[in-house]
């Protein structure tokens, strides 16, 4: 654990010193971050707004779920920053052997290359401003149970991200070429379903958004639990326990695809491979 | 220079062993024309690639190897194969008594490897930024990091760009830098995977010359890969050949000459400005009577080739001296595409 916070510290120097070397392009960066994120939730903040909600959520209740699904992508986005999120890129690239001279185990490097708090702190604004804004019409009975909840949904909405990218993404083992922009393509796909809330729909579509692409436990699922709107007993251990699936399902996916590379390596060099 | 701390070092002299390793990519074969597009998706047909057959290689701490091949002869996938990046499809691959690929957090820890082709460096930070995260990663002790960025920072030069951004440095800049990072955590065995690439004359001498420092100074184990095959006689005392995947030679530079081709090459000045006619030498050039000869040493002797140029014209002065290495590596080569690579390495391996 100590080596992972030390890692974690580095590369949140690196992160400020990339940051503070230019304020112009810090500022252009950090600005184009904020509006990619308001962009991702706006259609449907726009669809509560002029319906004063979408079938059994009221407005504020889908103000707070787009603030949590802006703060699950964004954080995911900051932890697994430098393509460790994108991580198509990183092995159809060849780039993975960077990681893999490093004496720590590779899921070490991903947990930790990746981590850029400084230019995803940002990208949070919009998002917790959603929630503060809405905080009070949604009247939640908040305590210290309630906000171990929340915590535990968050990283849970954040290892289903991660999970469903690497599921995919390891494709790129066994077609480096053709499979390189795939993270970036599922990322796309969760992105854009996630603010939807799935109420009223069909029990196979609905059961399709909670597995095969499971867009419904980044936000609509867990903050329903969150906001009591859930009457199933134990909703608030659900996404959990589908982050949990899906990081084992992950985790086999991409062994198997390590395996592979170890057997057949990566033909692809960039002229000059560097980390980003 | 300061003195190495390893708590652990390997005792045996032995520190790279590749027993009976073989390599197999398989290729799709794909056909451009129209009427096999069906089989191209559906039933493709496969290539076996033998990147390496049946090799065996041993490396003994203090030397430096230099491992060189055509293009496609199996080197990169060689310092793969020992960096822990790549399996042996068959045999054993052992370094520092180790398997690289299923102890490869351990191991990693005391190799380096540094790529022509690809840098360490973080791309948009300070050189400097790039070490201070390498000693966090490879959780290198303070005061060991210390000692060893002062010592590199002077072998290398690396000073004046160490808190330069890594994209504004030029490439032989960059290449001493990935050099320095390599050694911080004082590896006992170094793969260099063509390191000169691309570096100009001045950089490349330097770099050589460092990484012979480092060898005496440290008793460090190289391992280069390189087509520059002067750079690897400068630098190497051994050098092992590979093509096709299979190890052609092993041995040192001179026997190297000896074995393959004899190559010399002898300048005559005659009074006359005709050039003589030598059988068993080929006239190279002829300009205002000094001529120039190639011939294969193992066939005819510089004193009957003096004796035939003395029959037919007065011999005002003479200079001889072997091929250029890269001249008998080309040599080499070119009988190598003509097939006639032996076909037991044993034959020419010391």
């Amino acid at each position: 654990m100590l080596q992972i916070l030390r890692a974690w510290r580095v590369q949140t120097y690196l992160d400020f010193l990339f940051l503070a070397r230019d304020r112009r392009n810090s500022s252009f960066y950090m600005i184009a971050d904020v509006i990619l994120t308001v962009a991702g939730i706006t259609g449907v903040l726009l669809l509560a707004e002029r319906f004063g909600g979408i079938g059994a959520w009221n407005r504020p209740q889908i103000v707070f779920m787009l603030g949590f699904a802006s703060l699950a992508m964004i954080m995911s986005q900051g932890l697994f920053g430098m393509n460790v999120l994108w991580i198509s890129r990183r092995i159809g690239r060849g780039q993975l052997d960077h990681l893999l001279i490093q004496p720590r185990p590779l899921w070490k490097s991903l947990l930790t290359e990746g981590f850029i708090p400084v230019s995803m702190g940002p990208g949070l604004i919009p998002g917790i401003g959603l929630m503060a804004w809405s905080w009070n019409a949604v009247s939640i009975q908040t305590g210290p149970a309630w906000w171990a909840a929340f915590a535990l949904n968050l990283v849970a909405a954040i290892a289903v991200i991660t999970s469903f990218s690497y599921i995919w993404g390891s494709l790129a083992f066994w077609a480096p070429a053709g499979a390189e922009e795939i993270s970036s393509s599922a990322l796309r796909l969760i992105s854009e379903l996630k603010p939807f809330p799935l109420d009223g729909m069909g029990r196979t579509l609905k059961s399709g958004l909670l597995s095969i692409i499971p867009a419904g436990f980044i936000a609509w699922y867990p903050v329903g639990a969150l906001l009591g709107l859930r009457t199933t007993d134990y909703a608030l251990l659900f996404t959990p326990l589908a982050a949990l699936i899906m990081s084992g399902l992950a985790a086999i996916v991409f062994n198997r695809g390590l395996a592979h590379y170890a057997r057949t390596g990566s033909q692809r060099y960039l002229d000059f491979g560097h980390r980003r | 220079m300061p003195a190495r701390d390893h708590k652990d070092i390997w005792t045996s002299d032995t520190v790279v062993e590749l027993t009976g390793v073989s390599k197999t990519f398989r290729q799709r074969k794909t056909s451009s024309r129209w009427q096999d597009v069906g089989r191209n998706l559906l039933r493709p047909e496969w290539l076996e690639i033998h990147a390496l057959k049946d090799v065996d290689l041993t490396i003994r701490r203090g030397e430096i190897v230099a491992y060189a091949g055509p293009n496609g002869a199996g080197k990169s996938t060689t310092v793969k194969l020992l960096a822990g990046m790549l399996a042996p499809t068959s045999g054993t691959v052992r370094a520092l008594g180790m398997d690289p690929v299923r102890e490869r957090v351990k191991y990693v820890g005391r190799i380096g490897v540094v790529y022509g082709q690809r840098t360490e460096l973080w791309w948009d930070q300070p050189v400097s930024a790039t070490f201070e995260w390498k000693r966090v990663v490879w959780d290198v002790p303070r005061n060991r990091y210390d000692r060893m960025v002062n010592y590199v920072k002077e072998l290398l030069g690396l000073g004046e760009f160490f808190d330069q951004l890594a994209r504004s440095l030029s490439l032989g800049q960059r290449m001493r830098c990935d050099l320095g990072l390599a050694l911080i955590h004082e590896p006992e065995i170094l793969f260099l995977d063509e390191p000169t690439i691309g570096v100009d004359v001045l950089a490349k001498r330097n770099l050589i010359q460092i990484v012979k420092d480092l060898n005496e100074d440290r008793n460090l184990t190289v391992m280069v890969t390189s087509h520059d095959m002067s750079e690897l006689e400068q630098l190497a005392g051994r050098i092992v050949l590979i093509d096709k995947g299979r190890i052609a030679f092993d041995g040192d530079f001179n026997r190297l000459r000896r074995e393959f081709s004899d190559q010399r090459r002898l300048m005559i000045e005659t009074s006359e400005g005709l050039a003589p006619k030598l059988e068993g030498a080929e006239l190279l050039t002829s300009e205002s009577g000094r001529h120039e000869y190639r011939f294969d040493g193992s066939n005819v002797t510089i004193v009957d080739l003096l004796a035939q140029a003395g029959r037919q014209c007065e011999i005002v002065d003479v200079e001889t001296h072997q091929a250029d290495i890269d001249e008998v590596i080309a040599d080499i080569y070119k009988r190598w595409q003509g097939g006639t690579v032996p076909d037991d390495p044993a034959a020419v391996k010391t």
